[in-house]
């Protein structure tokens, strides 16, 4: 058996109003796409139990309102967070200014993902997905990195933990994606 | 062992209620299913499955409850389906249920004497399953299956209440009473009471009362209690207690404060299209506002009347108004409106290029508006042009408040008020009356909402201090679990019909202007025993409120929420911070913030944005004064040159669907005796 320690990581999403968080938390702990989610009031989050490397983890990852004027509540939400998922919508550039990524099922593109690597390896070598919430592309992938990654660092959490990993994803708008980054 | 799963137990007619407050006469409100406990590979989980639908039949337009007046939409309907739209099965299917047993943390079983039983499924992480209810029984059976399984508690404050007990290896045997799941008693408290030491040696060296019993002798007391945290009981300032010296030499006395026992109250009956005429004489003048204040409050207003009544409650027309005075009124703000909607609508693309707020503005009205209420019928479907009108309303609110703008959380507010007056015009006005109500809740800083649940926290200290010293030592005495219940007045808590009777409730401003707080207290009060008993911490708690949508019964709350402001009034020593709170007269012997006697605490803090609809928002509830309500219309006057023909919309290309206005539908105005039959409460 593996480890029997259980091992929780708050994961939280960050990004603009509308690019997709809700759409790609749920599409990685429900399996689910809907048009129909409503704009995030406040806070949220969904927990899912995933194996890393034979660790037993339940991430527990929140969603929190994307306008920038309930930022300030939001920190209360964030507290104790091991890892942050940095989300833009890959067709509307200035949610990338704002931050993260998804949405690349749509054609609408406008944000390079040269442009968006070339960000996260200058923030330390983010790790950076490109991820579509509605096809389920790459959605596993990058929570699945986002656990590995905050996971390694538990180790090192005494020394660092005023900072939590961040990890990029970039959602298309009706199809999400994400950039991750740790 | 078993690679294929195996089912344990199952029934069927386990019905889902979609909205606790639906009639037994919408179809749609029962979802039936069935329930399982299945062994599978990975463990054993209880699920619920929606049955599958084997015809679909082709009442599309029966789906969704048509909300308002008889008066038709012009709105296209559904023409099948979509892919926007989901179908009814998969509609159905989003409510299944499926979780392991090892997640469970307690569940609910409620069996009345009459009607059928349903449990609710609570998880660890505060996860809260919408209540199963058995119609053809088979909950006890199911649960009994459970208790096979699971080392299940019943709580000793709340018999239906069921906790899972954590599975301890070092746990001492459990005498078999405990797993008696179904007997009537209560628990035996004076059993757990011997066996929790540190509660028992505590209770033995002084006096101690009720109180001291209630705080330490929460269901977890067959744990002994750690040291430390005795220790910090005692040493905290608990709320609500009082120490006095003087009855009895050498023993302090505790005692809790005692409020006053909660009156009962009863609610009434909407007012009906006859009762609304008769409040008005033969000018169309409402006689008795306060009388008909009462009544609304207490019963609410006929779907049919809202268009008209609503108009008053949110100031688009004063309550001194004549039939006369309400035409002239009407057709300034039609040209008021354009006027604003013309401002928006004339900005080139140009322009727009080097108007980077407007452009922010525009791009998140967009995206909200595409995500708001589309599972109602009158926002529903591809292209529908009820969007339209609501991406317009919300933008010429932009021109009308260019400081505040758009936030988010407003399209929820406007869309119940699109939705009962079905006109462009009207909405934007009514809408405009209801932001004076609650701008605060939008304020960059958020100031408003802060201040709002720290109210809250203020005033369950003093009503409850139990929950309230509960939620402070576990993260939320903040009460940010509360937030989106202010934030737009629990719109997204209750299903459209139940939230329109509520805020034309809230909009009488009785029994205060605060009592949405008081709604809050009263829910809150609702789950104490479920918050409490689950020990549920700061996430738990957050989760298990955002997951009470459609499951808080209105009618019940209310009166809970007016009962308990009526324990509050009759409350002797109540501080005047909770009166300025409750708009009572603040007693002048004390405290700084008395000078502020007339001056409740919801008053507005954008004194600026006070124009024109304000509803009474600077009286106190119990003083009914009515001012005019005189908008400035001097900016209207001058730019009347440029403003476009009322009759016509500037915006529409083909097929607006909201009337415009001159649809004029005047309301109908008879005169005759004055309604006296008024549960007249607060006079």
């Amino acid at each position: 058996m593996a480890s029997r320690k259980k091992v929780l990581l708050k994961v939280i999403i960050l990004g603009d109003s509308g690019v997709g968080k809700t759409s790609l938390m749920n599409q990685y702990v429900n399996k689910k796409f809907s048009n129909q989610y409503k704009a995030t009031i406040g806070a949220d989050f969904l927990t899912k139990e995933v194996m890393v490397d034979d660790r037993l983890v339940t991430m527990q990852i929140w969603d929190t309102a994307g306008q920038e004027r309930f930022q300030s509540l939001g920190v209360a939400f964030y507290r104790g967070a091991d890892c942050c998922v940095l989300v833009f919508d890959v067709t509307v550039p200035n949610t990338f200014k704002q931050l993260d990524r998804n949405k690349i099922d749509l054609e609408n593109r406008a944000v390079t993902a040269k442009r968006a690597q070339g960000w996260c390896q200058s923030k330390g070598d983010i790790p950076y997905f490109e991820t579509s919430a509605k096809e389920a592309i790459n959605v596993e992938q990058a929570f699945q990195t986002v656990a590995k990654n905050a996971l390694a660092q538990e180790t090192e959490v005494e020394l660092y933990n005023e900072f939590p990993d961040q990890i990029k994803i970039t959602n298309d708008s009706g199809k999400p994606k994400e950039g991750c980054g740790c | 062992m078993a690679t294929q799963s195996q089912v344990l137990f199952e029934k069927d007619s386990v019905f889902i209620h979609v909205n606790v407050n639906s009639h037994h006469s919408d179809k749609d409100a029962h979802i039936p299913g069935k329930v399982f406990i299945i062994q599978k590979p990975e463990g054993t989980f209880i699920e619920w499955k929606a049955e599958e639908i084997l015809q679909v039949d082709g009442q599309n337009e029966q789906e969704w409850a048509v909300i308002g007046s008889s008066l038709s939409v012009g709105y296209k309907p559904d023409t099948g389906s979509g892919s926007d739209v989901p179908t009814k099965e998969e509609a159905r299917r989003k409510y299944n249920i499926s979780f392991d047993i090892l997640d469970l943390k307690s569940f609910k079983r409620n069996a009345p004497n009459h009607g059928w039983a349903y449990v609710i499924f609570i998880l660890k992480d505060g996860t809260t399953y919408p209540a199963l209810h058995f119609h053809s029984g088979g909950s006890k059976a199911m649960l009994q299956f459970l208790g096979k399984t699971l080392h299940i508690q019943r709580s000793p404050k709340d018999n239906r209440l069921f906790i899972v007990q954590e599975h301890d290896p070092d746990m001492l045997s459990k005498s078999f009473d405990e797993l008696n799941l179904f007997a009537d008693s209560q628990g035996d408290l004076v059993t757990k009471f011997i066996k929790d030491p540190y509660t028992t040696s505590l209770a033995g060296f002084s006096k101690v009362t009720n109180f001291l019993k209630d705080v330490l002798l929460q269901p977890d007391a067959q744990i002994p209690r750690q040291r430390e945290e005795v220790a910090d009981i005692l040493s905290e300032d608990i709320p609500g207690m009082e120490i006095s010296n003087q009855d009895e030499p050498g023993y302090e006395l505790i005692t809790k404060t005692k409020l006053p026992s909660r009156p009962s109250v009863s609610r009434g009956t909407p007012l009906t299209g006859e009762q609304w005429s008769k409040h008005m004489d033969s000018d169309g003048k409402i006689k008795d506002i306060d009388k008909l204040k009462d009544v609304i409050f207490r019963g609410g207003v006929d779907p049919a009347l809202r268009i008209d009544v609503w108009k008053f409650l949110l100031g688009y027309y004063n309550w001194q108004s004549t039939y006369k005075t309400r035409t002239d009124e009407r057709k300034r703000r039609v040209d008021d409106y354009f006027r604003m909607k013309l401002q928006w609508k004339t900005i080139t693309a140009e322009q727009e290029k080097r108007f980077a707020m407007l452009r922010e503005r525009k791009c998140l009205i967009e995206k909200d508006v595409t995500r708001t209420d589309r599972t109602h019928k009158f926002f529903g479907g591809e292209c529908n042009p009820n969007l339209q009108v609501l991406n317009d309303i919300l933008m010429t609110y932009c021109m009308y408040n260019f400081d505040l703008g758009y936030v988010q959380g407003m399209s929820d507010l406007l869309s119940p008020v699109l939705v009962v007056m079905e006109n462009e015009v009207d909405a934007f006005w009514c809408f405009a009356g209801l932001m004076e109500r609650v701008c605060n809740n939008f304020e960059m800083d958020q100031g408003g909402m802060k201040h709002q649940l720290a109210q809250i926290h203020k005033l369950m200290q003093h009503t409850d201090p139990e929950l309230c010293s509960y939620l402070e030592s576990h993260d939320s005495g903040n009460f940010y679990f509360c937030f989106r219940w202010i934030l737009i007045l629990f719109k997204r808590e209750f299903s459209f019909p139940d939230v329109q009777r509520l805020w034309e409730v809230l909009w009488t401003d009785r029994p205060c202007q605060n009592f949405h707080l008081i709604i809050c207290l009263a829910i809150l009060d609702t789950e104490k025993s479920t918050l409490i008993e689950n020990k549920f911490g700061f996430t738990e708690i957050l989760k298990h409120i955002n997951d009470m949508t459609g499951a808080i019964h209105l009618e019940e709350t209310l009166k809970k929420a007016e009962s308990i402001f009526l324990q509050l009034k009759e409350s002797k020593k109540l501080p005047n911070h909770l009166k300025e709170i409750l708009g009572f007269e603040v007693s002048p012997d004390n405290s700084a913030s008395s000078s502020n006697k007339t001056t409740p605490s919801s008053t507005p803090v954008f004194p600026e944005v006070v124009q024109s609809a304000s509803p009474v928002k600077t009286t106190p509830a119990s003083t009914p004064v009515f001012p005019p309500i005189v908008p400035k219309l001097e900016l209207s006057a001058r730019l009347s040159s440029i403003q476009t023909n009322g009759h016509s919309n500037p915006s529409s290309g083909s097929g607006t669907a909201v009337s415009t206005p001159n649809n004029d539908s005047s309301i109908e105005i008879l005169s005759d005796t004055c309604d006296t039959a008024v549960n007249n409460f607060y006079n």
